[in-house]
C-alpha cells in the first residue's frame, strides 16, 4: 500500500518507532505534498464500501485542493482562510450550494494541520501518540463533535514521518478509511491549482 | 385606448392561468394484453435490492446545483424504504426510512432538514422504486401503441406508467396537472434503470439526473 511520505527528505531509511519531538521535526520539513488517495466508505446501509479515488495537492503556505475523480467529480479549494467547493456536472465546473460546507471547511482547515503535523493545534480534537511500530496519532474529539466522529486515527508507515492512512470512525458503525499512495515531496506546482477547479 | 389594451392584458391572464389549471384529457386506450401489465411492473425491482447513484440536482435552472451520492434500499414486499444523501467526501447530509406512509428521519443537515424537503424526496424515491401497491385502475395502448398504465389514489392523484420509446414514470394531481415526470433509460441493471432524469414541477421546480453506479438484488 502506498503512504504520503510527509518527511521523505529528513530520513527514507525505515524506523521502527519514532518518539514525538523526532516526528514534529520530520514534519517541519515539508514543503509540499502531492498525492493520490483511495478512500472506502463504510456505512452500515451497504453490505460493500463505497469506494472513491481523488488526489490533493498540498503546500505548508497554506493551500489544499483536495479532489474527487471518481465516482464523482468534486474539488475543495482552500487557500489560507477562504475554501470554496466545486462539482463537474453537465460538462463543467459548477460552484456548490452551501450543503455541508461548515462540515468539510472543518475537515480541510484539519488535514492541513495533520499534514503539518500540528495535532495539538486542533480546537476540535485532542490528541495521543503512539509510538508503535506502526506509529499511531489518535484524534479524539469534544463534546458536540462526538455525536458525528468518534475517532481518527492517522497510521504512520515504517518510515519517518510517513502518513499510510487515516481511519475515521463514526457512531452507528460507519467508517471511512483513507489510503495514500504515489506521493512526491516538496515538488513544485503551479499556483492557479489552487484558485481554480 | 389604455381600457382595452388593460382589458387584453386581463384577459390574457385569464386565458393562460385557466390553461395551467386545464386537466389533461383522457386518453382513450385500446385492451392491452397481460404482458403489458407486467411490462408496467417491471420497471421496478421486485424483492430487496439496494443501490448507489450519482445524483446531479438543479434546483434553479442556471442557478443552484450540486452533485451527491445517494444509497437507496428497498423491499417493495414491506413497503420499505432507506436512503441516505451524502456529499463526495462522505458527509451524510440526510438520512430517512419510510414505512408504509410513515417517514423517520435519522439524519439531516440543513438545508436537507426539512419537513419539506424529507416528504419530497422519499416521494420522488418512492415513485421510482416502489411498484404501486394495488392493481391499476386503468392500463392498455394508446393509438401510437404505446403500453399504459394508470394507478389512482383515493386522493385522486395518480400515478401512470407510459412505454414506448422512452420509459416514463409520471404522477399527476388530482387536478391532471404533472407533478413529477421521471424518464428512464436502459439499460437496466439488475432492475435498476441505469439513468433517471426525473423533472419536478409542483410545488417547486427541479431537475434530478441520477447515474446507477452500483446495484444489488
Amino acid at each position: 500500500m502506498g503512504a504520503v511520505t510527509v518527511a521523505g527528505l529528513v530520513a527514507d531509511k525505515p524506523v521502527h518507532s519514532q518518539d514525538w519531538a523526532s516526528l514534529k521535526e520530520s514534519f517541519r520539513n515539508i514543503q509540499s505534498v502531492k498525492a493520490e488517495f483511495l478512500q472506502e466508505r463504510h456505512l452500515q446501509i451497504l453490505k460493500e464500501p463505497l469506494v472513491s479515488e481523488g488526489r490533493f495537492f498540498y503546500l505548508a503556505s497554506g493551500s489544499l485542493r483536495w479532489e474527487y475523480l471518481s465516482p464523482l467529480q468534486s474539488v475543495m479549494l482552500q487557500k489560507g482562510d477562504s475554501v470554496r467547493l466545486y462539482h463537474f456536472s453537465e460538462g463543467a465546473w459548477k460552484q456548490d450550494m452551501a450543503q455541508g460546507v461548515e462540515a468539510r471547511r472543518m475537515v480541510l482547515a484539519e488535514m492541513s494541520q495533520w499534514l503539518q503535523g500540528r495535532f495539538e493545534e486542533s480546537r476540535i480534537f485532542s490528541y495521543s501518540y503512539s509510538q508503535g511500530p506502526p506509529g499511531r496519532i489518535l484524534l479524539t474529539p469534544g463534546e458536540g463533535i462526538n455525536r458525528f466522529i468518534l475517532s481518527i486515527e492517522i497510521v504512520l508507515s515504517d518510515r519517518p514521518g510517513v502518513i499510510d492512512r487515516v481511519e475515521i470512525t463514526e457512531p452507528g458503525g460507519s467508517a471511512t478509511r483513507i489510503a495514500f499512495r504515489n506521493v512526491e515531496i516538496n515538488a513544485s506546482f503551479l499556483s492557479k491549482l489552487f484558485d481554480e477547479p | 385606448m389604455n381600457f382595452k389594451r388593460k382589458l387584453k392584458t386581463g384577459l390574457f391572464t385569464v386565458l393562460m392561468l385557466c390553461a395551467g389549471c386545464l386537466s389533461i384529457p383522457e386518453t382513450v386506450l385500446r385492451p392491452g394484453a397481460p404482458e403489458d401489465l407486467e411490462s408496467c411492473a417491471a420497471l421496478f425491482p421486485s424483492g430487496p435490492w439496494e443501490c448507489v447513484h450519482k445524483i446531479e440536482a438543479v434546483i434553479q435552472e442556471g442557478g443552484m446545483s450540486f452533485s451527491l451520492l445517494g444509497i437507496t434500499k428497498g423491499d417493495p414486499a414491506d413497503r420499505k424504504l432507506h436512503t441516505v444523501l451524502l456529499t463526495p467526501e462522505g458527509f451524510i447530509l440526510f438520512e430517512a426510512e419510510q414505512i408504509e406512509d410513515t417517514i423517520l428521519v435519522l439524519k439531516a443537515v440543513a438545508p436537507f432538514n426539512s419537513t419539506a424537503f424529507s416528504r419530497g424526496l422519499m416521494e420522488d424515491v418512492s415513485l421510482l422504486f416502489l411498484p404501486p401497491q394495488e392493481g391499476p385502475s386503468k392500463w392498455g395502448r394508446s393509438a401510437d401503441g404505446a403500453i399504459l398504465c394508470q394507478w389512482e389514489s383515493p386522493d385522486g392523484s395518480r400515478r401512470e406508467i407510459s412505454l414506448s420509446t422512452v420509459w416514463k414514470i409520471s404522477l399527476r394531481d388530482r387536478h391532471g396537472d404533472l407533478v413529477k415526470e421521471a424518464l428512464l433509460k436502459a439499460p437496466f441493471v439488475k432492475g435498476l434503470a441505469s439513468q433517471t432524469e426525473l423533472r419536478a414541477y409542483k410545488p417547486a421546480p427541479y431537475r434530478l439526473k441520477l447515474t446507477l453506479l452500483s446495484g444489488t438484488p
